[in-house]
């Protein structure tokens, strides 16, 4: 590997801090999945970082992280299907202006 | 790979480094920038980096699922999901919630701390491993985590099927 393992691991560890951030903090949903979406990725740079600098001779970090991108297509899918759904109803998207069950 | 040396390694080097900012600018136009067009763009560069930043890991072929799927999929149903439903340019409506000065504290705690940890802590690598081949990721996909991959394809379906049902008009 000519890439030093904690470099990789310090970039994935940026990616997840500013997904964490957006998703916090986005009023809008659509920008609160985009968020979620770099929180994954992060998470697959580091189980492919990990397997390359541990040595795995079968390929299962690889198989990890395409599973989890199976996962997040599944996940993308449904929330905009939610978000199409209640823009419907209610006119936004704001995360703040649902409070439905909200007591 | 052969072990590259000398100025072929520095130039791997750099532009692994290059890569790298660019997808962290990317990711910080997609979880900052007003317009949320824009976002959707900055996330396609950020996950266009990642797919760079598995050839550098030397996993070519998951590079190549992840500009399909992500590049090619997430990111267009994304930008349909921008167009049908937000006032995206208006500039009256505000990007961020309350709590933004929370979430900046915890993220970049989180970020610093986690980048601390992860630079110091004595990872035991092996310098001279070899790089997965294909066929043999394909075998270890079908026959041990043979499981894991048809469950997803039933999620998969699940997850269509679920959100046609959601999506569609109220039959009034």
């Amino acid at each position: 590997m000519i890439i030093p393992l904690p470099h990789v691991l310090v970039v994935s560890a940026a990616l997840f801090a500013l997904g964490v951030f957006g998703a916090l903090s986005r009023r809008n949903a659509i920008g609160i999945l985009m968020s979620i979406e770099l929180i994954l990725n992060s998470a697959n740079l580091n189980f492919i970082a990990f397997g390359r600098a541990w040595g795995t001779t079968d390929g299962a970090p690889q198989v990890l992280a395409l599973i989890v991108i199976g996962i997040a297509a599944a996940g993308a899918v449904v929330g905009l299907a939610l978000v199409l759904a209640i823009y419907r109803h209610r006119q936004t998207i704001s995360a703040d202006e649902i409070k439905l069950l909200k007591g | 790979m052969p072990q590259i040396v000398g100025p072929f390694e520095l130039a791997a080097k750099a532009a692994f480094y290059i890569v790298a900012a660019g997808t962290l600018a990317g990711a910080w136009a997609a979880v900052a920038a007003r317009n949320l067009f824009r976002a959707a763009l900055g996330l396609a560069v950020a996950l266009f980096g990642v797919a760079i930043l598995y050839l550098f890991l030397e996993a070519e072929f998951l590079a190549v699922a992840q500009i399909l799927v992500y590049v090619g999929a997430i990111l267009t149903l994304l930008v349909f999901g921008v167009m049908l439903t937000s006032r995206i340019a208006d500039p009256a409506v505000p990007r961020w919630n309350r709590q933004v000065w929370a979430a900046l504290a915890l993220a970049a705690v989180l970020g610093l701390g986690l980048a601390h940890l992860l630079a110091h802590a004595p990872w035991a690598v092996h310098a001279d491993s070899a790089p997965v081949k294909l066929p043999v990721l394909g075998k270890t996909i079908l026959s041990t985590y043979l499981l894991p991959f048809e469950l997803l394809s039933v999620l998969l379906l699940g997850a269509l099927v679920g959100a046609i049902f959601i999506a569609r008009k109220d039959p009034e």
